[in-house]
């Protein structure tokens, strides 16, 4: 491999990373404060993905600028899915919230077949074949505003969680819940905050995906896996842990997609995820905490 | 013997005698095609239930091992020529390894773990069904030969099969409830730290448990594929084999032993009629959409499943538990 492929590989890498950080660091985040798995994550992700792209075929409306409609969309499905189903069941097992995300992904699944069939589709804009030259290196130009989309939503997050009342609440909530109560946090409230948070990142992350692959109602199943290899590499619940997992896999798929043949992009992930499990259940970034598998 | 405890002891049969003589009957292909499908969803979910019911480790990958199945039958049967009627069961043996493989991964730490594993192990067994092309012939997928009967009669041995199979599935899962193994993987459920703290070896437990669950679903996938005389990522794949079975399982009452059996025979006629009713550009799909709200309903308003509940509004005790009628009242009687 020579020096200008490795950092091509790198660039692109670091730009899929940020993706992957904003698409799992949300389910991290609904994993670490309600300790649950939220089967339908990539099932949402791609929901943005369609309705981006029925806003673009609609109305023209550039993917990027969707994604200001689909934040307040996303909080508000999150705080009713949170509202309605979860908050009913977060006395109970692991068993049955888990069950319960697996129906809503199989329901919006389900849906995006019946309204928009199940055949692939990928959101084309005007500049979507067009690249812009870095330093000898020519990166596409929906690869590099994915990228970047991400890393500003993901700034936004982060200086949310770790800079404002809000964010405290919601950190002393993950780490203790009782504790926060004790203090005066409204940990009910708090907790559907962060989940309807989690959600919006997801689905500001579908448009951005939609522009970079294909999709169709079922590939949200692949998505859900390498994302939730991500967060266990990076720690399940460890926001930090997650987002610097995500840049390690992002890059880790480019450069061995030099070499490996594509198809088999997404086996990296299962190896690291079953790898992770075997050495480290806790993961190799995150903070170890009792009882965080 | 009193009459009462003759019932209790030999009811089970009497269905079982009725299936076994149906085909004398019925001839229509529609009705034993159904049968044949219901019985393979009952063994599989009585199978799923011993991991998601008895210990309370949901799987979400039970079509990872039908897929592999499939494809182990139709292997088998291509590259040495082996029936798929002999090598079933030892399909299913594998299976039970390789589950235990998986478990032994992902059952050492809490459900969170088993669950993305799961998860993760049907899109892997997928990803390599795909790819393996020179094994799998990739998404073009593999014709079997066809069975050399006639065609009016071509359905019955997979009849029986099936039938044979959620006959076996229902006295393991039984024999499992009666056993000590049974009642470790129950505290197991109930409260992990305290059953590890009694003296159950829970790791083992677990990975036992979830191998011998896996079994079902494993041969199922040998059977079907060999039905189909076809198989390819797609069909062996089908995010239906999952679903199907926890729904039922939930439906008719997890943990239990009946429960998974009226699950199966209640959903699955219904799910054919109803995608029977459907049009048919989106009936698979609004499948999908009807399975998934059903799951949703039950897991909200009556997790503990039709069984359960019935048998504590009898008991007149509360949640799934009711059946355990040495339990101690949960609160004191107005």
């Amino acid at each position: 491999m020579n020096g200008q492929l490795l950092a091509q590989s790198l660039v692109l890498g670091i730009l899929t990373g940020g993706l992957y950080g904003l698409t799992s660091v949300g389910l991290s985040l609904i994993f670490g404060i309600m300790r649950i798995i939220n089967i339908a994550h990539a099932a949402l992700i791609v929901l943005g993905s369609y309705l981006a792209l029925a806003l673009f075929r609609s109305f023209g409306l550039d993917p990027l600028l969707s994604i200001l409609l689909l934040i307040p969309f996303f909080l508000l499905l999150g705080g009713a899915i949170q509202w309605g189903i979860l908050d009913k069941l977060s006395s109970k097992d692991l068993t049955l919230t888990v069950l319960a995300t697996f129906g809503v992904a199989i329901i919006v699944e389900g849906l995006q077949g019946a309204i928009w069939s199940s055949t692939y589709v990928s959101i084309r804009t005007p500049y979507s074949l067009s690249s812009v030259q870095v330093a000898g290196l020519y990166i596409p130009v929906v690869r590099v505003m994915a990228g970047l989309a991400s890393f500003v939503l993901l700034a936004a997050v982060f200086v949310l969680l770790y800079r404002t009342n809000l964010g405290r609440a919601i950190r002393a909530t993950t780490q203790n819940r009782t504790a926060a109560q004790l203090v005066g946090v409204h940990a009910g409230f708090v907790t559907t905050v962060a989940f309807a948070a989690g959600l919006a990142m997801a689905g500001a992350a579908g448009p951005l995906l939609g522009m970079l692959y294909s999709f169709y109602p079922a590939t949200h199943w692949l998505l859900i896996g390498k994302l939730l290899a991500i967060v266990v590499l990076g720690g399940l619940g460890s926001l930090t842990g997650t987002f610097a997992a995500a840049l390690v896999l992002g890059v880790a798929e480019q450069v061995a997609g030099v070499t490996l043949p594509l198809e088999w992009g997404p086996m990296l992930f299962y190896v690291l995820l079953f790898g992770t499990l075997i050495v480290r259940p806790q993961g190799f970034f995150g903070a170890v905490r009792r009882g965080s598998l | 013997m009193t009459g009462a405890a003759a019932l209790q002891r030999w009811w089970p049969w009497v269905p079982l005698l009725v299936l076994v003589l149906l085909p004398v009957g019925i001839r229509e292909t529609f009705y034993l095609d159904l049968l044949m499908t219901t019985f393979m969803y009952a063994a599989i979910t009585l199978g799923w239930d011993i991991m998601g019911g008895y210990a309370g480790y949901v799987s979400l990958g039970t079509v990872g091992f039908y897929g592999l199945g499939s494809y182990a039958g139709a292997l088998l049967l291509l590259r040495f020529n082996i029936p798929v009627f002999v090598s079933a069961p030892f399909i299913g043996v594998l299976c039970s390894l390789v589950g235990a493989g998986l478990g032994w991964i992902a059952l050492r730490t809490r459900a969170a773990a088993f669950v993305i594993v799961t998860l993760t192990f049907t899109s892997i067994v997928q990803l390599l069904a795909l790819n393996l092309k020179g094994l799998t012939n990739g998404s073009s997928g593999l014709y079997m030969p066809l069975l050399t009967l006639p065609n009016n009669l071509i359905l019955l041995p997979f009849y029986y099969y099936m039938l044979a199979l959620l006959v076996f599935a229902y006295f393991v899962s039984r024999a499992i409830r009666g056993s000590k193994f049974g009642l470790g993987l129950i505290a197991i459920r109930e409260e992990e730290e305290k059953a590890e703290g009694l003296g159950v070896d829970t790791s083992l437990y677990k990975i036992l448990a979830f191998a011998i669950s896996v079994f079902f679903a494993c041969v199922a996938g040998a059977l079907r594929a060999q039905y189909l005389n076809y198989v390819d990522p797609d069909i062996a794949f089908d995010l239906f084999i999952t679903l199907s079975p926890i729904v039922m399982a939930l439906v008719g009452g997890r943990g239990t032993l009946i429960g998974p059996l009226l699950g199966a025979f209640l959903v699955q006629p219904l799910s054919q009629y109803l995608v029977f009713l459907l049009p048919s550009s989106v009936a698979g799909q609004l499948h999908l959409v009807a399975l998934g709200v059903v799951l949703l309903l039950v897991v909200l308003f009556m997790p503990d499943g039709i069984v359960n509940a019935y048998r504590s509004a009898r008991a007149g005790g509360s949640g799934w538990r009711g059946r355990r009628q040495t339990a101690p009242p949960a609160e004191a009687a107005p």
